[in-house]
């Protein structure tokens, strides 16, 4: 489809901004602030049920029979489903929907769904699901893809076009790279390991359906994606949709790791209709790890091509990516573990090669800086390690390989809006780089590291040519103004983004919007909360809405006070002229305008223009508009103990304008915590049994306030030519940096090259004692 | 979410009352103190009670009081208020010090001293859901007959994991128990070297206070003691090494008595008197002083040898123990404890 | 069943609640105080904090039987006792809809997804009953059993700080973001 509602970054008022760029608090942060805000467990029904599952204890196991009489007869017991209940597959992109809610033959993980019960209350689910006999037989699991690759049978899933457990493969080559490499004057190269995290967000999972008086089904579920998962809940459940609505209330963190439709949204639906009872379904924590959806582990090797100044020119990428035991996102995984870093510096000749493969384990899926984390920490470290070979400062190595803006990427990615080159001035100006890099006492160390990520992508999940956002606007003579939208405000501040601009728009107090989202019954249809694709997509639908509504508000007063349009002033909740001669409350214009042009209301929706390379995958990765980011990490290592402290990141991020730089601020602090903590602490790993080898946020240590440094967000605007006002992300990219400019600080403390992730304090201990032998 | 299993909760608000309960339960009951630690483990399967007698509502277990030469530190004190108290941090600060690094703040809110030293023995293998270790088999501590740490191991060795006890080992605490009698038994007899059965109390028997000597205080001899901990985070996790140090030194500052202790390494917490007797006669104030503290890092390794039992690297473990050890030395002999695992 | 009498944000409640319900149960699912979260099952993460005769602990491992006869406070009774407050003492100017500590939290953007925002805020408010003005490295200690896994705990921290600077009727201390930057570059202007 044709690029349309352009907005740009100007604003069609004269002035300065009133409510945007200025810190505004969250439409909803006095109720999350007393206890009011809603999360779907703070639901209760009238007659409500509680379900549990019963989970595979086998990595891998063909199901003979299930036995459910017993569970069926226990009292209190309403109602017990198999996989037989629930066949049809799903899976949130269409060409590899190898999910079902409940085992149908194979379980695949320990841990994988395999029946639900519905009951009056959890324990008596629970003590039913005991009583529910599998009959499995044992297969051989592969817990490493080496190890899938290596033994094709039995297969995990079987797929005559991927046979040998191949999940996905993509090899993409753009220009020379194996000529670059022959001519280059210096050829870096080397192996890298990332070891796959989750999301671990801290309110669990949980859905609540209700079947309807009226023949309907409503689903409440802690949810990033309420359009997918409507789709998803009509085919698997055989309902028509406009026989379902998806509401997601309040969510307590998601980063990801909501954005698959999950087993629990199914048997919770199932079991509703079924009892003809409302059925809520909440997951242990330990239920949330074996859904995880989390960070792929990645071996990846790499090798980067230069001249003898520094510039670079080519890049050869191979990656082996542990995909766990379904596909979920893991088409966009692999093709993104490749399509993304081609920026923000300029090479010409790139290649990827990049298989994801199945193993018995939780399916890996999109976690923050999906795809694109693991290789962007390769990429970032082997440039320091170029920089080291050409003794040049790693901040000048990447300054001499701007991508710079308006142009295209190797990959034929295009890009509009870059302050790559100011977030580097940013970091090195607030870290007192150039006065302390490599002048630090032994153990203290500064690296950097920067990255680009998209701002949404025009690739929606299933092809089609409708918006991808879109909003609807009502306002009245009570000078309310209410904006629904499908977009789901996950804790990022969506809602308050959107709030935002319609009050700006149309003059309102931030106070005299209400927000309606996530309701698929109440809100047009937004695709949901992922690629970072909200404040740019849905905040320009929402500029599109705001600005039809604007012209009749104009239009009314213009007739009213015998003006011209450009002479009326909508601000702070009143309407007048430039010159101030005329003065009324909002509420008093709406009621012209209600007058004048009858009920009010207008849509906005908005679009991606047609991007991306021409060819296969081309638009995966293909952004309206991309992200940059600089860290600077300083690091205090003890060559004692091993033990790295994280003790400061500048983050500079060019976030193309900040519509509210508490919530842009609030991302960059959240994003380098949480790649520091993945880099430091955090492990997703599945023992030589195939179990999760601690499925508990004790043991899946997340770093708590004593062990997070400080975090110093700079904003840095571009004003991007396409985003709304000129905006772009903030809530993934500037994780990226976090993780290799860590490494690259360890390299200045200590002249360790650490390749492997974690950095736990036994393999750094390891590589000081490795460095002190090789130095002796 | 997890649920706690049914059980009978009993509330006697005496001493006397909660024993004869016990008695009338029965080796089903179990006292519960500030529940950080068994209410984990009832709602993981990994311990089962019929009848919990609560201690909350006893007066007299809870209080840190001087007596005779003696501070007194009744069982339920939360571990908060040790950490706090004055005299603990002035008298007796490795005590103080351990406390403070138990788990996060809430937990130490309401976990108690007595809690702490009666924790349940912790493994990697036996910390997890019903559903998790029936996936796995189960284990010899409970409901299994294999050890997943050492093959073919008879004998559990879930490690201990209590902060406070090395502290009071150090200290040469005393515990007074109540049973069929009142009883008063050295710390270190509590224990046993089983991780299934660590605790030597019989199922009747109550912990009711912690005696600990106070140091002299004169011209002629110091005491100085520290804690010293390895975790992954700052906060909240149990020990993957505890070491604690009480040093006397003469008015030339030699050491004239040491005592250290560690935890998280077997099912008891550890008593080092070999170790110790390295400091023995050395000159703090001189070079001697790193090259004893050489010396007893290196009979330490030999001693402590981690096992895969609790999360984490134990040959990382191991190398640590010289590490920690000279740190918490040296913070002792400073007063600069606790020492954590933050670089030096 | 034992009919239990809690005192919950200065109300006495009278409810049937089996031995074993722990205090989060009973505020959840019997007072309907939904504020008090969930999130690790079994004192991991301090999303269930509560003050109990001020002093934050986990109602996930607090027996509610156990608890009669002390004063519980969960995030609904903050605002309504500051309110309540305000309008006992005359002296007080301002009486928002928010308690201080709140306020502070909605204005530093402390609430991101807001799951770990109640018992944080808990947390926070003991902190400054017994300091008013503490130290980065004391707010730090103060909320380390409260795991966040959105902001980073910076806005957290600086949450905290802005409510005592409001106690203390300073001023602001500015964020990292508020510094003045370098001149642009040039580059990406449009």
């Amino acid at each position: 489809m044709a690029a349309r509602d352009q907005h740009g970054p100007q604003a069609p008022w004269r002035g300065e901004f009133r409510v945007l760029t200025k810190p505004q608090r969250k439409v909803d942060g006095a109720a999350k602030a007393t206890g009011e805000a809603l999360f779907t467990d703070d639901l209760a029904l009238p007659g409500m049920l509680y379900a549990r599952t019963l989970r595979s204890p086998h990595a891998h196991a063909r199901i003979r029979s299930i036995d459910t009489q017993a569970a069926r007869a226990l009292d209190g017991v309403h109602g017990v489903i198999t996989g037989a209940d629930l066949p049809q597959s799903y899976g949130v992109i269409p060409w590899t929907q190898d999910e079902t809610a409940l085992a149908t033959d194979r379980v695949r993980f320990v841990g994988d769904e395999v029946a639900a019960v519905a009951a009056v209350d959890e324990r008596t689910a629970e003590a039913a699901c005991a009583l529910i006999e599998v009959d499995f037989e044992v297969l051989p699991a592969r817990l490493t893809p080496e190890e899938a690759l290596a033994n094709p049978e039995p297969a995990i899933h079987h797929n005559e076009r991927r046979p040998g457990n191949i999940s996905k493969h993509v090899k993409l080559e753009f220009g020379d790279v194996d000529g670059a490499a022959a001519q280059a004057a210096q050829v870096v190269e080397g192996d890298f390991s990332f070891h796959g995290t989750t999301h671990a967000a801290i309110e669990p999972h949980c859905a609540l359906a209700r079947p309807d008086a009226d023949g309907r089904l409503t689903l409440w579920s802690a949810t990033q994606i309420t359009h997918y998962l409507h789709r998803a809940l009509a085919l698997v459940l055989g309902l028509a949709p406009e026989k379902i609505r998806v509401i997601q209330p309040c969510l307590g963190g998601a980063f990801g790791g909501k954005s698959d439709p999950f087993s629990l949204e199914f048997c919770a639906a199932k079991l509703a209709l079924i009892t003809g009872r409302p059925v809520k379904l909440l997951w242990t924590r330990e239920e949330v790890f074996y859904a995880h959806r989390g960070r792929h582990p990645m071996q990846m090797h790499y090798r980067t091509s230069s001249d003898g100044e520094g510039h670079l020119t080519g890049v050869d990428a191979r990656l082996l990516i542990d995909g766990g035991a379904y596909s979920s996102f893991g088409l966009v995984t692999t093709y993104y573990s490749g399509q993304l870093l081609t920026g923000p510096y300029d090479f010409p000749s790139y290649r990827f090669d990049a298989t994801r493969v199945f193993t018995n384990k939780p399916p890996c899926g999109p976690k923050r800086g999906h795809g694109s984390v693991q290789p962007r920490f390769a990429f970032e470290v082997q440039l320091d390690e170029l920089a080291e070979r050409l003794q040049l400062d790693p901040i000048e190595l990447r300054r001499r390989n701007l991508l710079g803006e308006n142009t295209t990427t190797v990959n034929g990615q295009r890009i509009t809006s870059n302050g790559f080159a100011r977030c580097l001035d940013e970091v090195e100006r607030a870290s007192g780089w150039r006065e302390r890099r490599g002048r630090l006492p032994r153990g203290h160390g500064l690296g950097v590291a920067g990255s680009m990520y998209i701002s949404g992508t025009n690739y929606p999940v299933y092809p089609n040519d409708m918006p991808q956002g879109g909003v609807q606007l009502k306002l009245d003579r009570s000078g309310l103004v209410t904006l629904f939208t499908g977009a789901n405000d996950i804790g990022q501040g969506s809602s308050t983004v959107l709030a935002g601009i319609v009050a700006e728009e149309l003059g309102v107090e931030p106070e005299a919007v209400r927000v309606v989202a996530a309701d698929t019954d109440l809100c047009p249809v937004d695709l949901g909360a992922y690629s970072s694709r909200v404040t740019f997509m849905v905040g320009n639908a929402a500029i599109d809405g705001a600005r039809k509504l604007r012209r009749q508000v104009l239009a009314a007063l213009a007739q009213e006070w015998e003006v011209a349009e450009e002479e009326i002033l909508l601000a702070g909740g009143r309407a007048g002229l430039f010159n101030g001669d005329r003065d009324l409350p909002m509420r008093e214009a709406f009621v012209l305008a209600e007058t004048r042009f009858e009920t009010l209301g207008a849509t906005g929706s908005y679009n991606t223009p047609t991007l991306g390379g021409d060819y296969r995958g081309g638009t995966i990765g293909a952004s309206p508009a991309y992200s940059f980011t600089a860290h600077v990490v300083e690091v205090r290592v003890d060559c004692e103990t091993g033990v790295i402290r994280c003790e400061k990141v500048w983050i500079a991020h060019d976030c193309g304008r900040a519509l509210n730089p508490v919530l842009v601020a609030g991302q960059m602090e959240g994003s380098a915590y949480m790649g520091i903590a993945e880099a430091l602490f955090e492990h997703h790993t599945i023992n030589s049994r195939g179990l999760h080898a601690g499925p508990s946020l004790l043991d899946y240590p997340l770093a708590t306030s004593v062990d997070t440094p400080e975090l110093a967000a700079l904003i840095v605007e571009s004003i991007d030519p396409e985003g709304p006002y000129g905006a772009k992300e903030a809530g993934e990219g500037p994780l990226h940096p976090s993780l290799p400019a860590l490494a690259n600080a360890v390299h200045d403390a200590l002249g360790l090259r650490l390749r492997e992730l974690p950095f736990t304090p036994g393999r750094v201990l390891r590589a000081l004692r490795s460095q002190a032998e090789a130095g002796s | 979410m997890l649920r706690l299993p049914p059980f009978e909760l009993l509330r006697p608000s005496s001493l006397e009352e909660a024993r004869s309960l016990l008695v009338e339960h029965g080796p089903g009951a179990r006292p519960l103190a500030g529940g950080t630690d068994l209410l984990v483990n009832l709602k993981l399967g990994s311990t089962e009670a019929q009848t919990l007698v609560s201690l909350a509502a006893i007066p007299e277990l809870c209080g840190i009081r001087e007596e005779a030469g003696e501070l007194v530190i009744g069982a339920m004190t939360p571990l908060a208020q040790v950490a706090a108290s004055e005299v603990v941090r002035s008298r007796i600060p490795v005590l103080a010090q351990a406390a403070s690094v138990v788990a996060s703040p809430q937990l130490r809110a309401m976990g108690t001293l007595g809690g702490n030293l009666l924790l349940d023995t912790r493994c990697q293998w036996i910390n997890q859901s019903h559903f998790w270790r029936a996936a796995l088999g189960f284990c010899l501590k409970k409901d299994g007959s294999k050890c997943h740490v050492v093959e073919k191991g008879k004998r559990c060795v879930a490690a201990a994991s209590n902060d406070t006890a090395p502290a009071l080992l150090v200290l040469g605490a005393r515990l007074v128990v109540l049973g069929a009698q009142e009883r008063s038994m050295p710390l270190a007899e509590l224990y046993s070297s089983d991780g299934a059965q660590h605790l030597t109390l019989a199922a009747d028997e109550l912990l009711v206070e912690v005696r600990v000597p106070l140091p002299e205080q004169s011209a002629r001899s110091t005491q100085h003691s520290a804690y010293g901990k390895l975790r992954r985070r700052a906060s909240i996790d149990f020990p993957l090494l505890g070491l604690a140090a009480n040093l006397e030194l003469d008015e030339s500052k030699t050491v004239r008595a040491a005592s250290l202790a560690a935890v998280a390494l077997s099912a008891q917490p550890l008593s080092l008197p070999k170790v110790a007797a390295a400091l023995l006669g050395v000159e703090t104030s001189g070079a001697q002083l790193e090259r004893a503290i050489v010396a007893a890092g290196a009979l330490a390794q030999r001693r402590l040898k981690p096992l895969d039992n609790i999360p984490g690297d134990a040959w990382w473990r191991r190398e640590m123990v010289p590490v920690l050890l000279g740190r918490t030395l040296r913070a002792a002999l400073s007063d600069t404890g606790p020492v954590n695992g933050d670089p030096q | 069943m034992e009919v239990l009498s809690l005192k919950v944000n200065g109300d006495t409640r009278c409810l049937a609640a089996a031995p074993q319900a722990t205090l989060l149960e009973v505020l959840r699912e019997e007072l309907g105080l939904t504020g008090c979260k969930q999130g690790c099952d079994k004192g991991d993460c301090g999303a269930c904090t509560v003050l109990l005769d001020g002093q934050p602990v986990l109602a996930c491992l607090t027996l509610a039987a156990l608890v009669q006869g002390r004063e519980i406070t969960t995030i609904e009774g903050l605002a309504p006792a500051h309110r309540r407050r305000c309008a006992e003492s005359p002296c007080a100017s301002k009486q928002d809809k928010l308690h201080p500590v709140q306020d502070a939290f909605d204005e530093a953007g402390a609430l991101q997804c807001g799951f770990c925002q109640s018992g944080m805020i808990l947390s926070a408010t003991a902190l400054l009953q017994r300091d008013d003005d503490p130290k980065r490295e004391t707010i730090r200690e103060a909320l380390s059993g409260n795991l966040c896994r959105c902001t980073g705990y910076t806005q957290i921290i600086e949450a905290v700080e802005r409510a005592s600077d409001e106690h203390a009727g300073r001023e602001h201390r500015p964020r990292a973001w508020e510094q003045p930057a370098t001149e642009p570059a040039g580059e990406g202007e449009s």
